[in-house]
């Protein structure tokens, strides 16, 4: 009995490990940047654990307003309300600069459609166009792939598209959640629209160009830089004013020289 | 000194009967404890589910269950798209279970020999532990695509797709449940239909199915509660979209489930908004929603 | 009619075998030693190359604390069941259980979210994980437990009492070595339920990556359940993917090791 109890207790206790864990919740647009990251940072300080998990850039905010996270991440400002939660307890750390694609389908971008002004996408979110006969492109109906409305891509793409961040979409088929889903869902229809961060464009996800002043912008990182395509934003992380060490050691990692070839690599736009 | 005196007193004697007073029994302790925490704490954990959700039902009332819209942002909070939606889920799921499930536990049952049967019994037992997530891959990843491409649709998340696979996960209950069912039937029953001299068909008709039914009605009343409440599969099919079916058939088109906006909406929600109230109602409305069938289970004699 | 009978039935039995061979037939391409125990270097923008073992060993954590936790309470509400209650109680009892194990695991999930992670301040935390499933499988444990107990002949309790045992050794002694394999047949059985469970922990108790062992009850693990869920939109990335299927590959065996020791277990008793 006594070596059962014994037994019983070695495997119940937990080893106690004197390492560190800090929580990174948020926008799945900079999860990539903060995952890899952290990996490297591991590897030179063992004893640091970060552990980041997705959920869209409210969720991140959220949880630092509750406190239930080390480091929020955001692809997006913070609402004034939430501002108002936060004012003077955070500190908002833009780690790198992305461009929000509209992207089509491979199919709808081989059918013609190589660029979209901002009138137009806005019409196709609003249900005034649902046909990419309508747009120049093949006789086929628009599949319109909304967010869900706590993602920072959203708020981004509606308040350049839309007019204000939480416009509604009338004209959206279906809801998506994290970039990863929303990929897959462009890749596998042949008549889809979207909205994705441009780290996120491949063979079978197309970014159009968007139309400005008559100039057709492709969602390329160059253009992020020079200021000329309009649906650009920063990536945030989210510091609390009394984080550990640790914490700010990371961040500080994130923007130096390694952490910004991180960037670099995942595809956004690094910050110096 | 004092303090053991106080819990003798106050939590220990009342719960020993009057005849056999051990004090301090450590079994009575013991149980007394189990039942004590069981008790407080699936109290604590639904009460505070309704507390939480009462904010929403203060400044809203109960006209939001026939309300369209859904706005977070703009504090809309209509349920019904999403009530629609669990309600046209379920029911394909049953249409489908049903006639399938009831169809398998008859030939098992009745046309088996019982090596047979127990295996198919035993296949349908492990069947029932699958996880719902493992179901929602295999939805995602094979249902989907066969969806789109064998219906043309502009894409395969719907609510036909939801059915679908709840349909493959309540199978099992179905099945199993009706087989108890007709296998609890007497041999003496049996024989006496027999002795009636009517063929298979009207045996089956006449006397199988009719002494099984209460079991069966319980096996179907088990599979939609739990079909209610299965999330992880339905969310990653039914494409979320807070709309109602227009028309109200049409099963085609992405739609919300109560479940799925949990899942979607919990991470974003602060907690203490409004927001968060709201989908704790959707909570409190799917545990309602769930009881119920459980008691109606659970109440033999209502229908027979 | 016999014919029409079995034709209906026919996907009954086809359908669910179908599934399992392929889930089998996608895993087994992407299953290996080094994808569990995690050799390979990150390929994906979501390190999905880590290895699966921090999951596997984050959702035996739960399962066994979930155990742990319901395993007291529900033996006893059993022993309650059989030695203390009247005929109205047990009846009340077993409607209660019904009752309970009807609510959605999700409501529960909701219940935990509010009073252990943010009331209790516990956060997402492996201990929220587990209170929430030893809550969950509660019903089913308590209930199996109660079955064991009603098999146990009247006479030979009522002989034990007649020779002047106590209940407890009558428990200990005439009862124990009547029920155990039903009791473990019971264990078995929920934890396989607890391991299948993935909505109540998506929240409570889970964050996608980062940990490889959880340092303290309050830190968040990592679950094969959750794991599936997050790489199962990975669109276009077809490494995970194959991750996520072999991920579903190791839990249904997890579990059919539990659920298949549990009817054998079954079978045994029902012989003797």
């Amino acid at each position: 009995m006594k070596h059962i109890i014994w037994a019983a207790s070695l495997l119940l206790s937990l080893p106690a490990v004197a390492s560190e864990n800090i929580a990174a919740v948020g926008s799945t647009t900079v999860l990539p940047v903060v995952s890899q990251a952290a990996t490297a940072f591991h590897a030179m300080h063992p004893d640091v654990k970060v552990m980041v998990s997705g959920g869209g850039s409210g969720v991140g905010i959220a949880a630092m307003i509750q406190g239930t996270a080390q480091l929020g991440m955001a692809s997006r400002e913070t609402s004034p309300e939430e501002q108002a939660k936060l004012d003077g307890k955070v500190d908002n750390i833009i780690i790198a600069s992305d461009a929000v694609a509209v992207v089509v389908s491979k199919a709808v971008y081989m059918s013609g459609i190589h660029a979209l002004s901002l009138a137009q996408i806005a019409d196709i979110y609003r249900g005034k166009v649902r046909n990419w006969k309508d747009l120049g492109g093949a006789d086929a109906r628009i599949l319109v792939i909304d967010k869900e409305a706590s993602r920072g891509t959203r708020h981004v793409f509606a308040k350049a598209v839309l007019g204000s961040s939480h416009a509604r979409a009338a004209g959206a088929s279906i809801i998506s959640g994290s970039n990863n889903e929303e990929q897959s869902i462009v890749s596998r229809s042949n008549n889809a629209i979207g909205m994705l961060s441009n780290a996120w464009l491949n063979d079978a996800v197309r970014g159009v160009d968007v139309i400005v002043h008559g100039q057709a912008i492709a969602p390329t990182i160059e253009h992020v830089r020079d200021g000329t395509y309009p649906i650009a934003r920063g990536l945030h992380v989210l510091l609390a004013k009394n984080a550990s060490k640790n914490t700010r050691d990371f961040v500080q990692f994130l923007l130096s020289h390694d952490g910004q070839a991180i960037v670099q690599k995942v595809g956004y736009l690094p910050v110096h | 000194m004092m303090v053991r005196r106080l819990c003798k007193k106050w939590v220990i004697y009342p719960f020993i009967k009057h005849k056999v007073r051990h004090f301090l029994n450590p079994l009575k302790i013991f149980v007394a404890l189990g039942c004590v925490s069981a008790v407080l704490s699936v109290l604590v954990l639904l009460g505070f589910l309704i507390q939480s959700s009462l904010p929403f039902w203060q400044a809203f009332g109960i006209q939001v269950l026939w309300g369209d819209a859904w706005y977070p942002y703009e504090s809309l909070f209509g349920f019904l798209p999403a009530i629609v939606g669990t309600v046209w889920a379920l029911l394909i799921a049953m249409i489908i279970a049903l006639p399938c499930g009831l169809a398998a536990a008859i030939v098992s049952s009745e046309m088996m020999s019982e090596t047979w049967r127990n295996l198919v019994r035993v296949g349908m037992e492990i069947l029932a532990g699958i996880p719902s997530v493992v179901y929602g891959l295999i939805g995602l990843w094979l249902l989907l695509p066969f969806l789109q491409h064998s219906l043309d649709l502009l894409t395969g998340h719907n609510l036909l797709a939801a059915g679908m696979i709840l349909s493959l996960m309540i199978l099992p209950t179905i099945m199993v449940m009706s087989q108890d069912a007709l296998q609890a039937i007497s041999e003496e029953q049996r024989e006496s239909a027999m002795n009636l001299g009517v063929d298979w068909q009207q045996r089956l008709f006449r006397v199988l199915l009719p002494q099984a039914w209460p079991g069966i009605r319980s096996g179907i009343l088990l599979a939609l509660g739990r079909a209610l409440g299965e999330t992880m599969a339905v969310m990653l099919v039914v494409g979320s979209m807070d709309r109602l079916p227009e028309p109200f058939y049409n099963i085609l088109e992405p739609a919300q489930t109560l479940t799925s906006r949990i899942g979607r909406e919990m991470g974003e929600a602060s907690f203490g908004s409004l927001h968060f109230s709201a989908l704790m109602g959707c909570g409190l409305i799917l545990a309602v929603m769930a009881m119920g069938l459980s008691l109606l289970a659970q109440h033999r004699s209502l229908i027979r | 009619m016999k014919w029409f009978l079995m034709l209906l039935a026919l996907p009954a039995f086809l359908f669910p075998l179908a599934s399992l061979v392929y889930i089998l037939s996608h895993a087994w391409d992407s299953l290996s030693w080094s994808l569990i125990f995690g050799a390979e270097e990150s390929s994906s923008m979501i390190e999905a190359g880590q290895g699966l073992w921090p999951q596997i060993i984050g959702s035996l954590w739960l399962m066994l604390w979930a155990c742990i936790l319901s395993l007291p309470v529900a033996i006893s509400l059993a022993l309650f069941h059989a030695l203390y209650a009247s005929r109205r109680q047990q009846r009340g009892l077993m409607m209660i259980l019904q009752l309970l194990q009807g609510i959605p695991p999700i409501v529960y999930g909701l219940c935990g979210l509010i009073v252990l992670v943010h009331l209790l301040h516990w956060g997402i935390s492996l201990a929220a994980g587990g209170v929430i499933l030893a809550v969950i499988v509660l019903p089913l444990l308590t209930s199996n437990m109660i079955h064991a107990l009603e098999r146990i002949p009247m006479e030979q309790t009522e002989s034990a009492k007649a020779l002047g045992l106590s209940p407890v050794q009558i428990i200990g002694r005439v009862w124990l070595p009547l029920v155990w394999s039903g009791v473990l047949t019971g264990i078995l059985l929920a934890m396989a339920r607890a391991l299948s469970e993935t909505a109540p922990i998506l929240f409570t108790a889970t964050v996608f990556s980062g940990v490889d062992w959880p340092d303290s009850m309050l830190s968040p693990v990592t679950s094969l359940q959750t794991h599936i869920f997050y790489l199962a939109q990975e669109g276009s990335d077809a490494h995970a993917v194959g991750v996520a299927w072999a991920s579903a590959a190791i839990l249904l065996m997890l579990i059919l090791c539990f659920s298949l020791l549990a009817l054998v277990l079954r079978r045994l008793e029902e012989k003797v």
